[in-house]
């Protein structure tokens, strides 16, 4: 079974991911993030969500701000604890005494070429133990991310929540040299539980109905806010390759992150023109060499179902 | 009397760098030093940092920082230093190996050690406090204060408003700068001014002690690269500058007001924007711009006491 460690802000679609890669991989921890909600809302939704599956996986929470700037919070989506719509336990246990910086350094050491790192949140804790642990980036052997976009934004016209939270630290991600899987939200907008879905897990254990709650509320807040009709389930397409490779098709792609002061902060862009790397023409920009491997393609039923199935597969 | 400041160097030694350890060392409590890029390679600063420190019989604990900026892509290093970053004079070899820990830990280590005691001197590319200033969310209130050579008010020397070491990691500056932590800044603009000549050089060689003369052929070397590059006459000595005010505070004034490291200007990336308008509250209303002040910043030098200080104290080394 592959080892994962989550980086994540639950956050709904980052709950049904760790619940995911519970049941099917090796969660070997979860460290938290701003964006959904503060770094310490999303650690406790994080400990809720673990003891209602009674995961005993360990919680480091990390950072409370992102590089540069204060922490920017995107509520209007997932409610003021971050994790609105559903009745959770209280924790059976506290984060424990670790800052996620560190914990993701000793995963890495302790599982070298091993471990696969889910960023669903800000990049912030992944840039900072890079930084501080220049061997990282050899030890992990992957980093899935969800976030940014090839297409539409959610917070800005082209820009998504997770990158705009620290566009810095994504840059550092995205420049890291460690192989990079990536699905953006152009994408992932479109994997959607409907009404259909949230029945069958209105039906199953007290998981599944967690997690109905969970899809009810999210579809709501997206109908609201964006007009879809449907709960996105971002997070988990960044997890769902590693237990069913065949759902999620991946082309290599340049992708780099905008950095600055102007309207394309945060954008992450991706490099598509059918040419060849490294060629130059007089006025053709030459593409650079791929970073990533992009989702192109999603079997969204196949995606939704698998998550669906995994759900009601807890007592 | 009161004990002497605890200060922690963090450097790029750097001829001016070793200048400010050795000085340092003389007057206060230097608990320590962490290296970083900037001058030279990690490797050849923290080398440099480990033979200065031999050479004065300093034995404080070394630890090696970041070898790359924050964000932006590596330097190149910089050519006034020589190949090896300390150009110019044969130093002893390390009389240490450095800490196993990351510079960025080390600082944290001694803030939370010696708790609003403690000051912290930033000579070099700021990438290692930045570091810790997002790793330990309680380092600010822990640092008595940040004493940083960086910046300028004025003209620049890596670009035209740009000093080098602001240049090398503007975002680690805009960190350090936003930090909350009481900061004093002692810019280009000062320390241009502020240098050897050739009459100090031969006060230091002609005292016969082996330490002055060993840093007499090191800032001969450093002369001979500012009068190549610059056509100066003077070996500035930058770094120093940032440690003096807490031995002899008269010699460097200083304004408290607002300073901002510019990101992302095409022409102006790295440049620390102090607002030296001396703006009335009442008269503010169509101003912009405006900031709460955040730096005590560096006007102007009594240069000649200050180099005098500098070379009386070489000169107390064996």
């Amino acid at each position: 079974m592959r080892k994962v460690l989550i980086d994540c802000d639950p956050g709904h679609d980052d709950a049904v991911a760790i619940l995911y890669a519970a049941r099917h991989l090796d969660l070997v921890g979860v460290t938290t993030i701003f964006g959904n909600q503060t770094t310490a809302l999303t650690t406790q939704n994080a400990l809720k969500v673990l003891t209602l599956a009674r995961l005993d996986v360990p919680v480091a929470q990390g950072c409370a701000r992102p590089l540069l700037g204060e922490a920017p919070l995107a509520p209007d989506t997932h409610g003021p604890s971050g994790l609105d719509g559903v009745e959770l336990p209280e924790p059976n246990r506290p984060a424990i005494d670790m800052h996620a910086i560190d914990f993701i350094i000793e995963a890495a050491r302790r599982w070298q070429d091993e471990l696969v790192l889910a960023i669903t949140g800000a990049h912030t804790n992944v840039a900072m133990a890079l930084r501080l642990e220049p061997r990282l980036k050899s030890w992990l052997a992957e980093i899935t991310i969800m976030g940014g976009t090839a297409g539409v934004g959610n917070l800005r016209a082209q820009a998504c929540v997770n990158i705009l939270s620290d566009p810095e630290a994504a840059h550092i991600v995205f420049t890291s040299g460690v192989p990079i899987r990536w699905i953006g939200y152009e994408t992932t907008r479109d994997v959607l539980m409907g009404e259909g879905d949230i029945a069958r897990l209105d039906a199953g254990g007290k998981v599944a109905r967690a997690v109905g709650d969970i899809a009810r509320y999210y579809r709501a807040r997206q109908r609201t806010v964006y007009g879809i009709d449907g709960a996105p389930m971002h997070d988990a397409c960044a997890i769902v390759p590693f237990a069913r490779p065949g759902l999620i098709g991946y082309a290599p792609v340049p992708i780099e992150v905008v950095l600055g002061a102007n309207l394309a902060r945060g954008m992450t862009l991706v490099d598509r023109r059918p040419i060849q790397p490294g060629v130059a023409l007089s006025s053709v920009q030459a593409k650079k060499s791929a970073n990533a491997l992009m989702a192109v393609q999603v079997d969204v039923r196949g995606v939704i179902d698998a998550l669906v199935d995994t759900m009601l597969s807890y007592e | 009397m009161a004990s002497r400041p605890k200060i922690l160097i963090d450097c790029d030694p750097g001829h001016d760098d070793a200048v400010a350890i050795l000085f340092a060392h003389r007057h206060l409590d230097l608990v320590g030093v962490t290296t970083v890029h900037g001058n030279n390679t990690l490797a050849n600063t923290t080398l440099n940092a480990l033979r200065v420190l031999a050479l004065g019989a300093i034995a404080v604990p070394v630890a090696a920082g970041a070898a790359v900026p924050l964000v932006q892509d590596a330097n190149p290093p910089a050519a006034l230093h020589g190949s090896s970053g300390l150009d110019g004079a044969s130093l002893p070899a390390p009389v240490a190996a450095p800490l196993a820990l990351h510079g960025a830990e080390f600082i944290i280590e001694m803030a939370s050690k010696h708790r609003g005691a403690l000051v912290l001197a930033v000579l070099g590319p700021q990438t290692n406090v930045a570091l810790a200033l997002r790793r330990e969310p309680r380092l600010k209130d822990w640092l008595a204060e940040i004493t940083i050579m960086g910046g300028s008010t004025a003209l620049g020397n890596i670009t035209p408003v740009a000093e080098f070491n602001i240049h090398c990691d503007p975002e680690a500056a805009a960190i350090v700068f936003e930090s909350g932590v009481p900061i004093r800044m002692v810019g280009y603009n000062v320390t241009r001014t502020t240098g050897f000549d050739g009459h100090d050089i031969a006060r230091l060689r002609a005292s016969g002690r082996g330490v002055a003369r060993t840093m007499a052929d090191l800032l001969d070397f450093y002369l001979h690269k500012q009068r190549q590059a610059f056509a100066l006459e003077l070996a500035p000595m930058h770094d120093v500058c940032a440690i003096v005010p807490y031995v002899a505070p008269q010699l460097i004034d200083y304004a408290h007001t607002s300073v901002s490291v510019e990101l992302a200007g095409t022409h102006t990336r790295g440049q620390t924007v102090c607002d030296l308008r001396n703006v009335q509250a009442a008269a503010a209303l169509h101003l912009r711009g405006l900031a709460p002040a955040n730096a005590r910043v560096a006007l102007a030098a009594r240069a000649r006491p200050l180099i005098d200080l500098v070379i009386d104290t070489l000169l107390t080394y064996p």
